[in-house]
């Protein structure tokens, strides 16, 4: 039986000005038909490439050295741009990891589902509305003849997800690739996601090439796993065998770094002195107007408090509010309620002193955006040594302290990768002593190995300078980790505020049991 | 920059721009050493003179040779122009940065300002500033920088409001930082690059903005050898002696493309997506 989709030998460069880069390297990897083959790698290792590769959709200066790329008898690299038309969609479907993204906004959802029926199924408008609205029904959204005739920022992003499955399965094509689709998804519509996509396998038995960076995600998806590193196929093995017996060093890297609840990695009891107590929190964005309301509050009267050399998580979904309290706490945005700080009470942004802003630091989400790309990294570091007062000679010690070389001070952030820009900003934050450094998600954006890494720096940190950690996350298995205490938030509320040990007790927030269900706890 | 300047020299535009703009900078440095007559000489019996062996470009009404005045000229006008737009894109940046900074209110009066100002074209603007000011070079160099000021801000701000919302400006906020220095060093650095873009196209409108005042008897005053202000002189003997006009005009013109090439040219260089 002819594969349903066949890579032999394929070797990819990238031409650039520096010379050629190898993206991918000598892979070969089949999907027989009805199989699901889930590809992890770490960014960077060419994945994503692979799929652009059999999409024919690589840019100008890809150059493809060697090896075929055949979908069931068909070559797709033969292709011409009229014969691939039809292929696109028609016979190989693909789901992007942003479904934000990935919809135009100036049309309705129905005209975009129903254009690439008629498109692609040589049905009629009316047909086509017909089969759509049975589509959309499927892939279990509510009232489907409804989200028809809205626009993309009129639903949700787990909504327009499961509009993008619902058209690439709608074409009936033989194989699917999924380039990363629940990344861009809060915890548990992600997990709702990928219950749909098990249900819809299992009815129209496509096969699929399911792409992540989270190895245990792919392991509850897969039939067989493929392990990319630098472009080079490592380890192939059914996905029941590689979490519990990896063969290669790299995957066992990779499993080593998957953070899972039962092995904790801070075993000491903080104080019961109170370092940060905040009440009532509402945080506002926006004013009244002279013709509007101002937007309801982001939150809904918080309350939390941080004891010294805590490690607090904070944990929700995707707009349930758990940045706006560390925006809050930074005076970044602004808020009602009181926060006590040090025997002092903080009313607003204007309270907050030089010796506050000393002592309550934030690390953001995105490494890229945090550092300013016109300043070097030694000028960066030493703007916190100036303004509390501190000597710019220690620049290679912070360096040192967050493991990297002295010499990385003359650099700039675009000549360090993502892991290493995190440092950097981490050894902003730790340059001023603080007594609390507010992490929010800062691994998000990482791999996982590399979010090991980082995690592992910080508690090392936190051992050499007893500072607290608020440490914002939607990863529930990682902040099981490493918290003393988790607080839940969802919707702007507090839903739960537990000591860690309390967490498999049986008096928790429902909510809180369904993210725990909904975090993919990996097999093995 | 050695590496900027690789890019820019390596696309078309840029090579003819830069090409353009160093012929430009020498006729300016060594203009009058260069020139054939004295701009002034005058010569009884070449008035009119065609464009010829003697006089390359032909000879005005005087007598005076028309090349010659064009390269001593240019000193009068490509800096000047050149010093309106750096005036008014530098006030209009530091404007268009600190009010995306300071939003609210105060970025609503500052913006709803600047479209006042905005509402007059530019020319009038000019006109109306030089008629409050007085004639002269120095003046128009003003009123070209205050016309210009707004658009620029208005550029400006809407760049910087992306920065605005960057994490690393929040995070000077966040250990804070005093406005100045998020203002100047954090952010204004950040905008740069289509400042520097869409000043170099504004070059070219301040040299046609400054040759027009001229034209126009506001700008530089006679015996002067500004551009515009021979194409104003030779105005009067259109049919008689068409080169005095041409050869003035075709020089603002080149100068025009020169500076619009330029800014086309580092566009594409300054964008380090584009790494082909």
């Amino acid at each position: 039986m002819t594969p349903a989709l066949a890579i032999k030998n394929y070797t990819l460069d990238y031409a650039t000005a520096a010379g050629p880069v190898h993206v991918l390297h000598d892979i070969s990897l089949q999907i027989e038909p009805g199989e699901v083959l889930g590809l992890v790698g770490e960014s960077g290792s060419g994945k994503s490439s692979l799929a652009w590769a059999l999409m024919r959709h690589l840019p100008d200066n890809a150059r493809e050295i060697a090896g075929s790329l055949h979908l069931g008898d068909t070559d797709l690299q033969r292709l011409s741009p009229r014969e691939l038309t039809k292929v696109r969609g028609r016979r190989l479907g693909m789901v992007f990891q942003d479904p934000s993204t990935a919809l135009n906004p100036t049309l309705t959802v129905g005209r975009q589902v129903t254009e690439t029926l008629v498109q692609h199924r040589g049905l009629g408008q009316r047909e086509a509305n017909a089969l759509a609205i049975d589509l959309l029904g499927h892939v279990e959204l509510r009232d489907p003849a409804a989200i028809m005739l809205r626009y993309p920022h009129e639903i949700s992003g787990g909504e327009k997800q499961r509009v993008i499955i619902a058209a690439a399965f709608g074409c009936r094509p033989d194989v699917i690739l999924f380039d990363e689709p629940t990344t861009a998804l809060d915890v548990i519509t992600g997990a709702r996601i990928l219950e749909l996509f098990a249900r819809l396998r299992e009815e129209t038995g496509v096969a699929a090439l399911y792409i992540s960076h989270d190895l245990a995600l792919v392991t509850r998806v897969a039939d067989r796993v493929a392990v990319l590193k630098h472009g080079r196929l490592v380890e192939q093995a059914p996905a029941a065998d590689i979490f519990r017996a990896p063969r290669h060093a790299d995957t066992q890297a990779l499993v080593q770094a998957v953070p899972r609840p039962e092995r904790r990695l801070i075993h000491d009891r903080p104080s019961d002195e109170v370092l940060l107590a905040a009440s009532d929190i509402e945080v506002h964005y926006g004013r009244a107007s002279l013709f509007g309301h101002a937007a309801p509050p982001a939150t809904r009267r918080i309350g939390l408090d941080v004891r010294v050399g805590e490690i607090l998580g904070l944990v929700g979904e995707s707009g349930s509010g758990k940045s706006s309290v560390a925006r809050a706490l930074t005076g970044l945005a602004r808020f009602s309620g009181k926060v006590r700080f040090d025997n002092r009470e903080i009313t607003g942004a204007r309270d907050m002193n030089a010796a506050y802003r000393r002592d309550v630091q934030i690390i953001f989400q995105h490494p890229d955006s945090s550092l300013n790309p016109r300043q070097r990294i030694s000028e960066i570091l030493s703007r916190p040594l100036k303004l509390y007062g501190g000597n710019t000679a220690e620049i290679p010690r912070l360096l040192e302290q967050v493991r990297l070389p002295a010499s990385f001070a003359g650099r700039w952030p675009h000549q360090l990768s993502g892991g290493q820009k995190q440092r950097v900003a981490i050894a902003r934050a730790f340059a001023a002593r603080p007594k609390l450094v507010i992490c929010d998600e800062i691994t998000a954006p990482l791999d996982v190995s590399v979010q090991a890494q980082i995690i592992e720096l910080l508690l090392a940190l936190r051992a050499a300078t007893s500072t607290a950690f608020l440490f914002i996350t939607h990863d529930l298995n990682l902040i099981r980790q490493i918290a003393h205490r988790i607080a839940v938030m969802r919707g702007g509320e507090m839903v739960d505020l537990l000591p860690i040990e309390d967490f498999d007790a049986d008096h928790v927030h429902p909510y809180t049991r369904e993210l725990m269900a909904a975090s993919p706890v990996p097999v093995g | 920059m050695t590496e900027l300047f690789i890019r820019l020299i390596r696309r078309p535009q840029g090579l003819v721009g830069v090409a353009l703009l160093a012929l430009i900078a020498v006729t300016c440095l060594f203009g009058p050493a260069l020139a054939p007559y004295a701009p002034e000489k005058i010569d009884f019996l070449g008035r009119f003179r065609s464009p010829g062996w003697h006089n390359w470009l032909g000879a005005d009404e005087f007598g005076r040779d028309i090349l010659s005045r064009l390269m001593v000229g240019a000193r009068s006008t490509v800096p000047m122009a050149l010093i309106a737009t750096l005036a008014g894109s530098a006030v209009g940046a530091i404007v268009g940065v600190g009010s995306a900074y300071l939003g609210g209110r105060i970025d609503e009066a500052i913006m709803r300002t600047n479209d006042a100002v905005m509402a007059i074209p530019g020319l009038l603007m000019a006109l109306l500033l030089v008629s409050t000011l007085g004639n002269g070079a120095g003046n128009a160099v003003i009123a070209i920088a205050i016309a210009f000021a707004p658009g620029m801000a208005r550029v400006t701000r809407s760049v910087a409001l992306n920065i605005r919302n960057q994490d690393y400006v929040k995070a000077a906020i966040a250990r804070g930082e005093g406005a100045t220095w998020i203002i100047f060093r954090e952010m204004l650095p950040n905008v740069m690059a289509p400042i520097v873009i869409e000043s170099t196209i504004r070059v070219s409108f301040a040299v046609m903005l400054f040759a027009t005042l001229s034209f126009l008897g506001v700008g530089a005053q006679p015996p002067a050898s500004e551009w515009g202000l021979m194409v104003a002189d030779a105005r009067q003997y259109m049919y008689q002696a068409p080169w005095g006009l041409i050869a003035p005009s075709a020089a603002i013109a080149l100068t025009a493309i020169a500076f619009n090439l330029l800014g086309d040219g580092l566009r594409d260089a300054l964008n380090p997506r584009d790494e082909r």
